[in-house]
């Protein structure tokens, strides 16, 4: 009987809480990140997912008709579109000349400008002012100033004797004007990150540097430079993602001419979309985008690693 | 049954039977004047005679991102009953079947005459026999000149010149260069100053069908035949050699003084009221080919996806009956020939007198539309940077519109 009376005593035990204080916090901790949670799988993580399917069908907007190709819209850019190998060389150079112009020149107004002193603030903001510009009102301004004899910059050219190009209608001379006015009006935030970052340089380091008889470019070279790194490497990949990404500049100010010498691939994947209404390609295309930029951002965090080992 | 019971089962039954009474169609336009939008409301509302319990909403997509928008909305399950149509985006939506067709609501439609309309108007909007588009507007390009710089250098004005019948290509050229060479502006302006990037086509055609040349004709590129090449080859000069047309990259804007003249629709008129100077519109200059007026059109279409597509045809046959069309002249130049031929067109721009309106008749009633071809968006991208190269002063003309052909000839 003792026995039965100890199981029933047991059974009549009250049962633990469901809801513990780990499981409320869990359950608290979800409903605190479910706003972005939730956006960031419908309006992120969805379409992304969605972009790979449409990737592998033929589907014309206007017709709406979607027929499943496989792997034809990557075969068709990578091998049979002659287009798209133009339009990738154009992307490389559009970012191999931004890039580490963009980088030099901020590194350079960032440190002219890093120490407090008369006009700093005045001038940090002259820099910084083109950022937050409209893009619209940016590109119209420059198309303005850039055209052939009666442009300011052409004037001024010639105030000294130059006989400027005809900027935004020869090719090479088109993807210089935009990678250049690109760079001053994005060079400001570059040069915010770097000011942050020498501001945070130890002094004394460079303190012992100079009592060990080390000059200002040794200083630079060898103490400010190296402790930079961490900083150069953030603005490498992203100014790098951005000038592979940079769509609005070029449709405002060339179009992607003249003679597609400025077509990049992000406008050739929008003129792929919502001109041509090929939806299927235009995904495909902005997969290998994907792709590309994924690439290059692993390539720098592996060099950067390789680098401080 | 409770009327506690009742009361939800009536609400609902209200709530069902409203939309069935009172229909709604939605019909996007790319015009946000206010003056456009109050003619068309009373154009809908004049609908109510016939259908009382039919409203129309005018929905305003702007004209730059309208094909691309309508687009996503027809895609999206969210398509617009009926709209405006551009002429170069017709020919794709009929072959991607994204537009109804409108043969029988208009035919069918009571004291409609069809015949009225003008046949090279209907051209663009039908396919065969089947009518999928009705014009609304058919606007032909024109000259517009200067008064007061061709006063200024003592020449004689197109509208002068065309009524002596000297208004041709080489007379063109001849005033263009002399009006460039005594004052500060250029000769001429293309349409808008977009000759070089979006407006090619305005920029071209006009001189290639003056020199009895074509853009293509089924399947065949006509870019690189004798006529086209010597059109743009008088272009190439007058850019280049002559200085008088606004060469690329540079600014000459007509309407602010900074040519004198160029070439648009009569509906640009309205900027001249505050241009500030004497101005006049004149017909094309004629060519080796005679006169080869070309007119701008838009249409009204019926979209697939509609959910009520006989209101929605229904509409379109009241909007362009015979006194419909007389209203909307006001602003949109008409393609039924008795509105045309009437006083009441001649006499509706307050801002051109009725005599240079006699030559916009004229042209509405010879007139030929600009090339179309539903592959527009592929030829108009292949085409582009091809006449880049070809704006230039050391080009090649023909061998440049050989490529322009071998460009294109694959979207053809």
């Amino acid at each position: 009987m003792a026995v039965t009376d100890t199981t029933e005593t047991t059974a009549r035990k009250p049962r633990a809480p469901w809801l513990t204080l780990r499981r409320r916090e869990a359950i608290e901790g979800w409903l605190f990140v479910s706003p972005t949670l939730i956006g960031f799988l419908i309006f992120f993580l969805g379409p992304l997912i969605a972009v790979v399917f449409y990737s592998l069908t033929e589907w014309n907007l206007l017709s709406q008709k979607s027929t499943y190709v496989g792997l034809a819209n990557y075969t068709d850019a990578l091998r049979d579109n002659p287009d798209f190998w133009h339009v990738i060389r154009n992307s490389v150079i559009f970012a191999a000349g931004l890039v580490p112009l963009n980088m030099a020149l901020a590194l350079g107004l960032a440190v002219a400008l890093c120490r407090p002193g008369k006009g700093v603030v005045f001038f940090r903001t002259v820099f910084f002012a083109p950022v937050i510009t409209s893009a619209v009102a940016w590109a119209i301004v420059w198309k303005f100033l850039l055209q052939g004899e009666a442009g300011a910059v052409n004037q001024m050219l010639a105030g000294i004797g130059i006989d400027g190009p005809n900027w935004l209608r020869e090719p090479n001379w088109a993807m210089f004007a935009v990678i250049v006015t690109r760079v001053i009006k994005m060079v400001g935030l570059n040069m915010i990150l770097y000011i942050a970052a020498l501001q945070a340089v130890p002094r004394d380091y460079e303190e012992a540097a100079r009592l060990e008889g080390a000059n200002s470019w040794q200083i630079f070279r060898m103490v400010t430079w190296p402790l930079l790194a961490p900083t150069t490497l953030i603005i490498m990949v992203i100014t790098t993602i951005g000038s592979f990404k940079v769509f609005d500049h070029i449709y405002l100010m060339t179009g992607g001419g003249p003679e597609n010498g400025t077509l990049v691939l992000a406008y050739y994947i929008y003129e792929q979309a919502f001109e041509f209404f090929n939806i299927g390609y235009a995904a495909a295309l902005a997969i290998i985008m994907f792709v590309i930029v994924l690439a290059l951002t692993v390539v720098q965090l592996l060099l950067r690693q390789k680098g401080s080992s | 049954m409770t009327l506690t019971k009742s009361l939800p089962a009536t609400a609902l039954a209200l709530i069902l039977a409203t939309p069935l009474a009172a229909q709604e169609l939605r019909f996007t336009v790319w015009t946000g004047n206010d003056a456009h939008l109050a003619m068309l409301n009373g154009i809908a509302e004049s609908f109510k005679e016939s259908h009382p319990d039919v409203t129309v909403n005018f929905e305003t997509i702007p004209a730059g991102d309208y094909i691309q928008k309508l687009t996503f909305q027809l895609a999206g399950g969210n398509p617009p009953d009926l709209g405006w149509m551009f002429e170069d985006s017709m020919p794709a939506f009929v072959a991607a079947g994204a537009v109804q067709e409108l043969t029988p609501a208009l035919e069918g439609a009571e004291g409609y005459d069809l015949a009225d309309f003008s046949e090279p108007a209907m051209g663009l909007w039908k396919d065969g026999d089947a009518i999928y588009g009705v014009p609304f507007s058919t606007s032909p390009f024109m000259i517009y000149y200067n008064k007061d710089m061709f006063d200024a250098a003592g020449l004689e004005d197109p509208l002068a010149l065309a009524a002596k019948g000297e208004w041709d290509m080489d007379k063109f050229r001849e005033v263009a260069k002399a009006l460039k060479d005594s004052g500060d502006a250029y000769g001429f302006e293309f349409k808008d100053g977009q000759g070089y990037d979006t407006r090619i086509m305005h920029a071209i055609m006009p001189p290639i069908r003056a020199y009895g040349g074509y853009a293509w004709n089924e399947g065949e590129c006509g870019f690189n035949k004798p006529e086209a090449v010597a059109a743009i080859t008088q272009l190439h000069e007058m850019i280049f050699e002559d200085g008088s047309i606004v060469p690329p990259g540079e600014q000459g804007d007509y309407f602010s003084g900074g040519s004198a003249m160029t070439i648009n629709q009569i509906s640009r008129a309205s900027r001249m009221a505050e241009a500030g100077f004497n101005w006049g519109i004149a017909p094309l200059p004629t060519g080796p080919a005679g006169a080869s007026p070309i007119i701008g059109q838009a249409g009204l279409v019926v979209f697939s996806e509609s959910d009520k597509p006989e209101l929605a045809k229904e509409f379109i046959a009241h909007m362009t009956s015979a006194e419909n069309v007389g209203v909307m002249a006001q602003f949109f130049p008409p393609a039924r020939k008795s509105v045309l031929e009437s006083a009441t067109f001649t006499e509706a721009n307050s801002l051109i007198p009725a005599e240079q309106m006699a030559g916009v008749s004229a042209a509405i009633n010879e007139g030929n539309v600009l090339p179309s071809h539903q592959n527009s968006p592929q030829i108009g991208a292949a085409l582009k940077p091809k006449f880049d190269a070809l704006w230039r002063a050391d080009a090649d003309v023909q061998a440049s519109l050989d490529s322009v052909c071998d460009a294109i000839q694959g979207d053809l």
